[in-house]
């Protein structure tokens, strides 16, 4: 079994795990006033961790000025902490990092933003919207060599999702050991993008609570050492489900399909039944939709067995990305001192609702399930126990892996040919990636003859650049006020990937991976594994990545090559004795 | 008041990106949500933007706004009685 043999955590109620341990028994939240992020709605309550970026590269020890993502020197933090914890030399082990973001380096580029549109673009500029900057940064500022780096990006279920793709590496023995979580920082563009879904509360979060009225943003950085039968475990990878709500971008469905089939996925690895479940640390956001739809899917799962459950985000914040690492380490400590964290700020009961609990102590915990959900119905959860208990090794089958079918779109001409899948109404709100990307999926998979495929894994380098910009242009000129959603909603990585399985259908394994030219590697990589250990039997691969001006114009002024306007590649795989 | 109607309409087709559509499509009585016209959620909070844009109207939520945009007439009616610009 997956053993966590280490851990590290920073965030808002804690720069370090007996930070974290005392402000969750003294139910003390971190959520509070802005205090480092320069926005205009810093009227609004969020989850700062309580560090300066020039604080943390103290503590960090770096002494030069380059202007360090916020999110890199969070990570940096928790991986020297969790490599530390688990006490464990590195050298001469395959190791891999894998960090989940969503954001990545976007507090430097909304600094930078304007020069790197001006005439005169530093030649140093980095780019830095591909959010694998930040997984580069901070290996290197952590001091990790020869290192595999991953970053995997599915809105808020990133770094659940790292943690389950490394448990995978090291299960197919293409690791001895992953550092896997995420860290994401607060910063003027996700926050005017909750803000323009009006999902954000005026007041401190309520998750669970009949008068909820949203989330509040936080943020902070947490990863886990994973290693294969180790001997010290600090707890076991039990048990993990990635599925897809396939239901809408930003919202889930009533009945929690996707939350349910990801918990379902993860009991049923683990051997266990609900019944054996004695805490469950949810999702749980605080706007009106998850909470109810998380304890529909809650209700489903544990019927009258509802274990203790409750959402620490009342504590920490959402941290979005990082959440899913975030809340592993805090179910972690939960375990190793006998504790439930209270669900803060819950009176009022919701109809059809879970009751959350307000944490006790001097319980014993051996089985926990932790839950974390992104936009795109991006939905997964882990169990963690406490024992290693011998549980039926997982047969692998080793399958044939064949490619049945492929498709590509490299011009904006092509995209009229859309409307063979999508009509006007639909793609009203597509931008021209998002365009190709669903031409080309589709035409894919009917080329492969397969209406839906088991699982959908997409690469993007570089990301959704064209309505990120523009979402970073409204930003400036319209002054964080009367943003367009539309833009924010098709600025995550993972929109791609949750429109093919919303379109098709598909509530199987779903999983984004942007790290730079490095992404269709590690998706491909990620298919094969799906397919070879016969957890999927067809998988739909796509690569999907654009341009705009300003990266055409950074290129030239730096020398390289321009990208293409747009490229939409679809791969459909299967395992051999698919292919009929 | 009609003058209104057609100004909004082709606000709302540039906002929200209706392609094919012209302001003579869209009947003034028509459900803009629902099975009507065909909106949904998130062009609710587009709707939202392009009031505050353009006539200076601040909506909190969109349950709010849910009656206001039942059609493109009873959105002409709110905004003759509550703009600001």
């Amino acid at each position: 079994m997956i053993a966590i043999t280490g851990y590290g955590i920073i965030c808002a109620i804690g720069n370090n795990a007996d930070e974290v341990l005392d402000s969750l028994r003294q139910s003390r939240s971190g959520i509070g006033s802005m205090r480092y992020l320069k926005t205009r709605h810093s009227d609004l309550p969020v989850g700062e961790v309580k560090l300066s970026n020039d604080e943390m590269k103290a503590l960090l020890g770096i002494q030069n000025d380059v202007p360090f993502s916020r999110t890199s020197l969070m990570g940096a933090i928790a991986i020297r902490q969790a490599i530390q914890s688990a006490d464990v030399v590195l050298k001469g082990k395959r190791v891999a990092l894998i960090s989940g973001t969503t954001v990545g380096c976007m507090d430097v580029t909304e600094q930078l933003y304007s020069e790197m549109k001006s005439d005169d673009v530093p030649l140093s500029l980095p780019q830095y919207n591909d959010c694998g900057r930040s997984t580069r940064e901070m290996a290197m500022i952590a001091g990790l060599e020869d290192v595999e780096l991953c970053t995997i990006s599915t809105a808020c279920s990133s770094a659940l999702n790292s943690i389950i793709v490394g448990a995978e590496m090291l299960k197919n023995d293409e690791a001895d050991l992953v550092i896997a979580g995420g860290s994401e920082a607060l910063s003027r563009f996700h926050l005017n993008g909750f803000n323009s879904l009006m999902i954000l509360d005026t007041e401190r979060c309520r998750p669970f609570d009949d008068t909820r009225a949203g989330l509040n943003l936080g943020e902070g950085a947490a990863f886990v050492v994973l290693q294969k039968d180790a001997p010290d475990a600090k707890a076991y990878l039990a048990g993990y489900g990635n599925r897809c709500d396939a239901f809408h971008q930003t919202a889930s469905s009533a009945d929690g399909e996707g939350a349910y089939l990801a918990m379902e996925d993860a009991l049923s690895m683990a051997h266990l039944s609900a019944a054996d479940i004695q805490y469950v640390n949810a999702h749980g956001t605080g706007t009106p939709n998850n909470d109810l739809s998380e304890s529909k899917a809650l209700l489903r799962v544990f019927g009258d067995k509802m274990p203790e459950v409750s959402s620490t985000k009342s504590f920490t914040g959402h941290t979005t990305s990082a959440s899913g690492s975030i809340e592993t380490v805090i179910c972690l400590l939960a375990m190793q001192h006998g504790f439930t964290p209270g669900n803060l700020g819950w009176k009022n009961q919701i109809e059809g609702g879970i009751t959350p609990t307000h944490g006790h102590n001097g319980v014993k915990l051996d089985h926990v399930l932790c839950n974390s959900f992104g936009f795109g119905g991006n939905d997964s959860s882990l169990v963690l126990s406490k024992c290693d208990e011998p549980s039926a090794s997982e047969h692998y089958p080793n399958m044939e892996v064949v490619e049945l079918a492929c498709d590509e779109v490299t011009t904006k001409e092509e995209l009229v040919a859309l409307k063979e899948f999508v009509s006007p109404m639909e793609s009203r709100r597509m931008s021209k990636l998002m365009k190709a990307a669903i031409l080309s999926a589709f035409r894919a998979l009917k080329k492969a003859g397969i209406e839906t495929p088991d699982a959908i894994i997409t690469a993007t380098s570089r990301g959704m650049l064209e309505f990120s910009q523009r979402f970073l242009d409204d930003i400036i000129n319209n002054g964080e006020e009367m943003l367009k959603p539309t833009l924010f909603m098709q600025s995550t990585h993972n929109t791609l990937g949750s429109e093919i399985a919303i379109r098709c259908k598909c509530h199987g394994y779903n999983i984004t991976y942007s790290c730079g030219d490095d992404s269709e590697k590690w998706a491909m990589r990620d298919a094969v594994r799906q397919l070879k250990t016969g957890k999927a039997r067809s998988v739909l691969v796509g690569c999907f990545d654009e341009s705009t001006f300003l990266t055409d114009s950074i290129c030239k002024k730096s020398g390289k090559p321009v990208y293409p306007e747009i490229f939409a590649l679809t791969r459909v795989l299967v395992s051999k004795n698919n292919n009929k | 008041m009609e003058e209104l109607i057609y100004t909004l309409k082709k606000q709302i087709i540039e906002a929200l990106n209706l392609e094919e559509v012209t302001p003579e499509d869209m009947k003034d009585n028509i459900p803009l949500f629902g099975g009507g016209f065909g909106l949904d959620s998130i062009d609710v909070l587009e709707l939202i933007v392009l009031l505050e844009k353009n006539y200076g109207i601040e909506l909190q939520s969109p349950a709010e706004a849910k009656e206001i945009f039942t059609s493109v007439r009873t959105m002409a009616e709110y905004v003759m009685q509550n703009r600001k610009k």
